[in-house]
């Protein structure tokens, strides 16, 4: 018997679709970083009760601890600055919104179901907008569960930081993978190229990192400072600082200079076969 | 070319000098025609003629490099969103989502066309005998191209842009989509058909297109067509038998002929053959349509 249509609701729109396709790489995803964030919970209390540990970092050269963000090491804050939100964790994020961000309308390309899709009576407007919602949702679920696990456990290993700290470091590394995940929405939606739209995205948040943590050490560099989107999100110690709202602003300001870019190029394509 | 409009009012589909280069070659030139409601359109061409780049413009998929498009009376480039609210497409290279099941798919697509009910969707399925609950991954080429024809004929849009649209079935599966088109006709829909297949247009279509190289060599009614179109006949004639005079028959002309085998090319009616192969014992009888390169080659002489 045919009985009835598929009674799940993200079959309903674009949106529910591009995030259920997704679904198994981002359970993935949270799994990985729930168990990154327990890791690093659990390495703490080695170093808050290791008084040489603490001389060691202390003999560190300037350069070295401005490069990796070590400072007040052993405090809960500034712990989590130097091992989870000064790198690694903005990384992973924004290579999971780059992998995503670049797949989303070029992928359909290149897998040739974009004929079918918009065929239907949708704009293709309306399908690049409705792809990055998904995008958004899967990278703020994401790192909410990194931020969750922090949160969390951080008592149980008598890590001190307040929810405030977190959501505010949380915040901000999800406007900056989402903005990164844009430029490859926005690369892949003028070429139709998954491989393009992901590495060229990734070269220019590798090179905006580079950007951002140098000029903490080269003079002549600080000026150019704020051009790195790294700089507005982690630069400004968003765990010290909590909410800036200017920073945030950029970050969300250039994501939506790459969403309507991605929205004008797609437009105005012929779409591949 | 423009063909004479047959009756007044909207044309369902109206192109004007349409044409599409691509770099490496391919593409259409300066291709007009008008389609009426109700009409069974035949767009018939070897493969690479341009007949999917059309149907793709058709759909503002890709965009022309001249010439306009109308699709009931809309633009095309400015109100697609409108104009296809009422189109059907099943596309030449057919790409499903693969981790969805069909039931999946077709639930997804009537809601982006605004919730179409579910009934004569299932209606549609149970009448190919589709299946609709394994991944799409996991069907035959055939499955998946009845997926493709039920989401483009679900909601009875008003146009149905089918292209090559029986590849990949088999001849009963051949069959019903070409009863889907009659009927689709005959409740005034409008059906615009690619095939590079002569017999299956001739079928179906009440007038035909043809293009080859992108360019529209001809518009034709399909009983032109027919009439026109010319029977190579093979004869093996048994030992013994009596021998007719070949090039006294009406229409028949002898193309070759060695020891009992004989080739015949019959215009017009085959009737008189017949009448006279009747007296003869025949070893073997061969009788086919001309390809599409032999018809073409046809209207080419014609116009020349």
């Amino acid at each position: 018997m045919t009985g009835r249509g598929s009674r799940s609701v993200s079959l309903r729109s674009v949106f529910g679709r591009t995030f259920r396709e997704e679904g198994h790489a981002l359970v993935g995803w949270v799994v990985g970083l729930v168990l990154y964030g327990a890791t690093m919970l659990a390495m703490y209390p080695t170093v808050r009760g290791n008084k040489d540990f603490a001389k060691l970092l202390d003999s560190y050269p300037k350069a070295l601890k401005t490069l990796f963000a070590i400072t007040d090491y052993t405090s809960g804050p500034g712990y989590l600055r130097a091992e989870v939100f000064s790198l690694l964790g903005p990384l992973l994020l924004i290579i999971f919104a780059v992998l995503w961000g670049g797949d989303l309308t070029a992928g359909e390309e290149e897998r040739g179901t974009i004929d079918l899709l918009l065929a239907n009576p949708i704009s293709r407007r309306r399908v690049v907008i409705e792809k990055w919602l998904a995008m958004v949702a899967g990278v703020a679920v994401a790192t909410t569960s990194l931020g969750l696990t922090l949160g969390l456990g951080a008592p149980l290993v008598h890590l001190s930081v307040t929810w405030a700290e977190l959501g505010a470091a949380v915040v901000a590394t999800v406007l900056l993978a989402i903005l990164f995940g844009t430029v490859a929405l926005a690369v892949g939606a003028g070429t139709g190229r998954r491989g393009v739209a992901r590495g060229s995205a990734a070269a220019l948040a590798v090179t905006a990192y580079l950007l951002s943590s140098l000029s903490e050490l080269v003079t002549w560099l600080r000026h150019a400072r704020p051009a790195s989107p790294w700089y507005h999100a982690i630069g400004v110690d968003p765990l010290r600082n909590g909410f800036l709202v200017a920073h945030l602003a950029v970050l969300v300001a250039v994501a939506l200079v790459f969403l309507v870019a991605a929205v004008v190029l797609f437009e105005r394509r012929d779409l591949a076969t | 070319m423009t063909t004479a409009p047959q009756s007044g009012g909207l044309a369902t589909i109206a192109v004007e000098g349409l044409t599409k280069r691509y770099r490496g070659g391919g593409g259409v030139t300066d291709v007009s025609l008008e389609v009426r409601p109700g009409e069974v359109f035949g767009f018939l061409g070897p493969n690479g003629a341009g007949k999917s780049t059309t149907i793709r413009l058709l759909l503002d998929l890709i965009r022309p490099d001249a010439g306009t498009i109308r699709v009931f009376g809309l633009d095309i480039r400015t109100q697609g969103v409108a104009a296809r609210r009422r189109i059907g497409y099943l596309p030449g290279d057919l790409s499903l989502y693969p981790r969805l099941t069909p039931r999946e798919l077709l639930t997804h697509f009537s809601h982006l066309r605004g919730g179409l009910a579910w009934n004569g969707i299932a209606a549609l399925a149970d009448r190919f005998d589709l299946e609709l609950d394994r991944p799409i991954r996991a069907l035959s080429k055939g499955n998946r191209q009845k997926v493709g024809l039920v989401q483009a004929l679900m909601g009875d849009p008003d146009l149905l842009l089918l292209d090559e649209p029986t590849s990949g079935l088999d001849p009963i599966v051949q069959h019903q989509v070409h009863d889907v088109i009659r009927e689709a006709a005959t409740e005034g829909r409008t059906v615009f058909l690619s095939s590079h297949v002569l017999s299956e247009v001739a079928q179906v279509a009440t007038r035909v297109g043809l293009i080859r190289d992108g360019r529209v060599v001809s518009i034709e009614q399909v009983e032109h067509l027919r009439g026109r179109s010319v029977h190579l006949v093979e004869v093996i004639l048994a030992g013994g038998s009596e021998r007719p005079p070949w090039s006294n028959i009406e229409g028949v002309t002898v193309v070759d002929e060695q020891g009992a085998t004989v080739h015949l090319e019959v215009s017009g009616s085959i009737d008189p053959l017949v009448a006279a192969l009747a007296r003869c014992r025949l070893a073997d009888l061969t009788v086919r349509e001309p390809d599409l390169e032999e018809l073409f080659l046809s209207f080419y002489e014609q116009r020349t």
